[in-house]
């Protein structure tokens, strides 16, 4: 029963943390600024970089 | 009830916080959220306990569909990320659901995820089973079961195929994408204007040229079947996706003036010839009863969606604006009865209808001014242009000209009636019913706008559209003799450089407050900058 | 050269729609049948008792009232039809018979019953839903839509017999009338031609524009002038060209291309003579009118074919003209806004650069030729291209 309590209240703490965690990050749209300043630039560089075979045919 | 009322307290505590009060108050509004020009909110919106705890939901459902992508197929997506400059545009689709949605509350927030989560989930799952079966990225087992097909041909008469997977080629790098990032396709225009291609053309279909010619579709299937649908642009840029991609093809060249007993016959034969052509490049054999299988999903989406029209007639819809729009074109034109899951989610988003008309519950929390009907090709780099028009202005956009698609019954018994009802159905697909082939159908907006209780039509004015330019003045004077407001939104469909988002605003803008003499709802939105947006 | 005879008399039948010819016809009875685009043979509107008439708007400098309900941004040549139909120009038509070629034609061809521009007792127009495949489903399609809506149109509302031997008889008249312009045509191909590309332009049209009957003495007393006059003592161009495109109805256009140095020796586009004079064969156990509609969706040679039977024949078609017609390149030109044409440019141009190595030029135009100096200075470079290519021995 103590176990199981314990399993329980672990798993209450992580759900309540994964919670805390997502929802931060949800609330400050920080992954949409990530993704806006950091990681889209990024690619922008490297697909900027690539040669393409542009041809009609 | 003591959870309700603790609820209550919060959101009277937080209200100040909501941009729909702040509009209200006059304190500001939804734009004060964003650094300027970016679309970059600095915050997510703040739309009480409840509503927050639905978006937030439906965020992680969302976040949970992409890793769900990335885990089932990661090193094809990897690949493709790093292969295709479309995927890369992906990355904005939380920030496109974000401006989809903002200012929805209640029901309207709820049926909008349960839409949109249907579409994130197909179209994740699409990826990556593209990805993992695209020739330049290694392949997969599935490469040579795939029929690539133009995304303007409706997909269902290919269900009859039960060892093929019918996949719209231009939807991933063209279509889809661009309501997601409106800088992506203006590159792609630029390719195909780099050959010579003048800039007068529809932009939607220079971008897929500018698609096939950058060599950035992806490479599956044996043999492609393109279209005559919906418009000349459309026709002539299969010239170039021919001959770039390079396989065996048919062009499946539905009766154009379609309003007539003679167009159909043909129609159907269209289909024959086309399954013909199928069964010889594949091998395989049509099977009709593997097709009435899923012309019964589609018969149930559409008998659902003529039943939510009886809805959007009332003040009491809980599925409108852009949920509504993106939704049935992308289940009908995508989708087309060819995954159950859409089904549920109508059967979702119908009860939840049901319950809001019976509560006599209005949407955007009775703050809609004017219902209005919207007709023509909208601009697909401003997807969120109803949500807009409906947090400044207060104009709820009920019913889309794309969402009058098909919804006739298809036989599920015999095969003869089964083609002909295909035939009818697939005749009026996305932008083909409405803004070509005779004036009887672009002039049915009069009767839909009527007939849905509109006193508005929003009429967009793409610059490139041939179809509609030829009718300009013609229905200027008919919203006149008829009674209606009448805005002409001017856009370039996938080029935000021609006629930027602003633009469109300001067309709306200036009918708004000089012909209608109003005040806007969140003076906020009427001027801003979002250039540098996804 | 000598001046042809009847140049001037041509040039005067094409300052305006309904000329002398015309009206003649008309008074004589006869019932003017218009149309704008190749998809609606020419020969079943000359049935007995009828002419066609393919609509042009000559000397139309603007289309103000056209743009107000089409927009300036649609296709030239469809605004100045209908602003010419608001003029009152077409006044002595009974009929448009029309086809969705493309979709701004489409929406002037209603305006014709929209507005009611042409004020002719009767008036009415019809428009076919054209095939986009040279298979046999869409010749049964063309069939069916030529038949429902000109056929069966001519004979239920104009009483005119459409008969299998009246028919039979209108493909020997218009055979006849092709042969001589091809005939008259054919002379381009010589070294040092008895014609001008511009003089073969004005007769062509006149052919197309005035009733068959009435034009062809004419005709043939200028094919006997041309087989007989003497040529300029040394080929008086510095390049010979083939035209390929899309509408070009005003022979000022190949006057200024002639102008800059290149003779246009063949003329591929709408209203030019490829398609439209070719003869018209009914194969043993076909019905006339089998023959002509198989004839006019194999001949058809326009852009908005999608099957690939179609669109190669029509680079190998123009390339075979090059070849014929010794042109040394190709103008190839579309009329702005034009959305198929403004596709198969950019294709044209790879494929008779780099495929089939024809020298090509490719242009944009405007229905009337107000601003031309951009394009004489693309012709001149064009041309002098082409001449360097020559001295270097075409490397």
């Amino acid at each position: 029963m103590k176990t199981v309590a314990k399993i329980g209240g672990k798993v209450a703490m992580f759900a309540f943390l994964a919670f805390v965690g997502t929802f931060t990050l949800y609330m400050t749209n920080g992954e949409n600024k990530l993704i806006y300043y950091v990681i889209r630039p990024l690619l922008n560089k490297h697909y900027d970089s690539q040669v393409r075979d542009r041809r009609i045919v | 009830m003591m959870f309700d009322k603790v609820i209550a307290a919060v959101d009277k505590k937080l209200e100040r916080f909501d941009p729909i009060w702040q509009a209200e108050n006059g304190v500001g509004g939804q734009r004060d959220r964003y650094y300027d020009k970016t679309g970059v909110a600095k915050w997510r919106e703040w739309r009480g306990v409840k509503d927050t705890m639905v978006d937030y939901g439906a965020w992680l459902k969302n976040l949970a569909s992409m890793a769900m992508m990335v885990a089932s197929a990661p090193i094809p997506c990897l690949k493709g990320f790093w292969e295709y400059r479309w995927m890369g545009s992906y990355l904005g689709t939380f920030m496109f659901i974000d401006r989809l949605f903002e200012g929805f509350r209640g029901y309207e927030l709820v049926t909008a995820h349960k839409c949109m989560h249907a579409i994130v989930r197909s179209l994740t799952k699409k990826i990556a089973f593209c990805l993992s079966n695209d020739r330049r990225l290694g392949g997969g087992k599935d490469t040579d079961r795939i029929v690539p097909m133009d995304e303007v041909l409706p997909p269902l008469f290919m269900m009859g195929f039960k060892e093929l997977v019918p996949f719209p080629l231009q939807t991933l790098p063209e279509f889809i994408i661009c309501d997601v990032d409106q800088h992506i396709e203006p590159y792609y225009i630029d390719v195909a204007e780099s050959f010579g291609l003048p800039a007068d053309v529809c932009s939607r279909c220079a971008a897929e040229t500018g698609v096939a010619l950058d060599d950035a579709f992806p490479l599956i299937g044996k043999a492609m079947i393109s279209t005559n649908m919906p418009c000349n642009a459309s026709e002539a840029t299969s010239m170039f996706q021919r001959r770039r991609i390079g396989m065996p093809d048919f062009p499946v060249t539905l009766a154009m003036i379609h309003n007539e007993p003679g167009a159909h016959p043909y129609s159907t034969q269209m289909l024959k010839d086309a399954i013909a052509f199928v069964e010889k490049e594949y091998g395989v054999k049509y099977d009709w009863d593997n097709l009435f299988k899923y012309a019964k999903l589609m018969n149930e989406q559409n008998t659902i969606e003529l039943e939510k029209w009886d809805y959007f007639k009332t003040p009491y819809s809980a599925l409108c604006g852009i949920a509504e729009t993106l939704y049935r074109l992308y289940a009908w034109a995508s989708v087309n009865g060819t995954d159950p899951y859409f089904n549920k989610v109508d059967r979702q988003v119908i009860k939840i209808m049901r319950k809001a008309y019976e509560e006599k519950k209005e949407p955007f929390g009775g703050r809609t001014r004017h219902r209005a009907f919207l007709w023509g090709p909208s601009a697909v780099y401003y997807t969120d242009f109803p949500t807009w028009i409906q947090n400044c202005w207060g104009i709820n956009i009920v019913l889309n000209m794309d969402s009058t698609m098909g919804h006739n019954m298809i036989n599920t018994e015999d095969p003869d009636e089964a083609i002909k009802d295909l035939a009818l159905f697939s005749e009026k697909a996305t932008m083909r019913h409405h803004a070509v082939g005779g004036w009887d159908n672009v002039n049915a907006i009069w009767e839909w706008a009527k007939n849905f209780n509109c006193d508005m039509v929003l009429m967009n004015d793409n610059i490139a559209c041939k179809g509609m330019l030829g009718v300009h003045a013609l229905m200027e004077e008919q919203a006149r003799d008829l009674g209606f407001h009448f805005i002409f939104i001017e856009h370039d469909l996938e080029d935000c450089r021609t006629v930027s988002r602003q633009d469109m605003r300001n067309c709306v803008n200036g009918y708004m407050s000089v012909v209608l003499g109003e005040e806007p709802l969140d003076p906020t939105l009427v001027e801003f900058d979002d250039s540098d947006a996804y | 050269m000598k001046d042809l005879k009847h140049l001037i008399y041509f040039e005067n039948l094409l300052q305006d729609a309904q000329n002398e010819l015309v009206t003649k016809a008309v008074e004589d009875g006869q019932i003017a049948l218009g149309y704008n685009c190749y998809y609606i043979p020419e020969v079943l509107l000359n049935l007995e008792g009828c002419f066609s008439s393919r609509l042009r708007a000559p000397n139309c400098t603007s289309s103000d009232i056209a743009n107000y309900y089409m927009t300036n941004r649609t296709c030239p040549y469809a605004r100045s039809i209908l602003e010419r139909a608001i003029e009152g120009g077409y006044n002595y038509l009974s009929c448009l018979f029309g086809a969705e070629s493309c979709a701004t034609m489409e929406r002037m061809e209603e305006h014709f019953f929209l507005i009611n521009p042409v004020k002719h007792d009767g008036f009415f127009v019809t428009q076919i839903d054209p095939p986009m495949k040279g298979d046999q489903t869409n010749l049964d399609y063309y069939k069916a839509q030529l038949k429902l809506k000109v056929v069966d149109e001519m004979k239920n509302r104009l009483g005119v017999d459409v008969s299998d031997e009246a028919m039979r008889k209108a493909i020997e008249q218009h055979n006849e009338l092709s042969r001589i312009i091809t005939e008259i045509g054919n002379f381009r191909k010589l070294d040092n031609p008895p014609i001008t590309g511009y003089e073969f332009h004005v007769i062509q049209l006149v052919s197309q524009v005035c009733p068959h009957k009435l034009i062809l003495p004419y005709l043939k007393e200028t094919l006997e002038e041309i087989k007989t006059r003497e040529p300029e003592e040394k080929f008086p161009f510095r390049a010979r060209v083939a035209l390929v495109g899309s509408e070009v109805d005003d022979p000022e256009f190949t006057k200024l291309i002639e102008m800059c140095g290149a003779m246009v020796v063949a003329d591929r586009y709408c209203f030019g003579s490829f398609p439209s004079r070719e003869q018209i064969e009914i194969k043993e156990g076909e019905t006339a009118f089998d023959a002509i509609c198989r004839h006019y969706l194999y001949w058809n040679q326009c852009a908005r074919f999608m099957d690939g039977f179609k669109i190669d024949q029509r680079h190998a078609i123009a390339a075979q003209l090059v070849e014929d017609f010794k042109a040394d390149g190709i103008i190839y030109e579309n009329m702005k806004f034009c959305e198929f044409w403004s596709y198969e440019k950019v294709l044209a141009n790879h494929i008779f650069t780099n495929e089939k190595h024809i020298p090509c030029c490719t242009i944009e135009k405007e229905y009337s030729l107000g601003a031309v100096g951009q394009l004489r200075t693309r012709f001149q470079a064009f041309i002098e291209s082409l001449e360097i290519k020559s001295i270097q021995g075409g490397k």
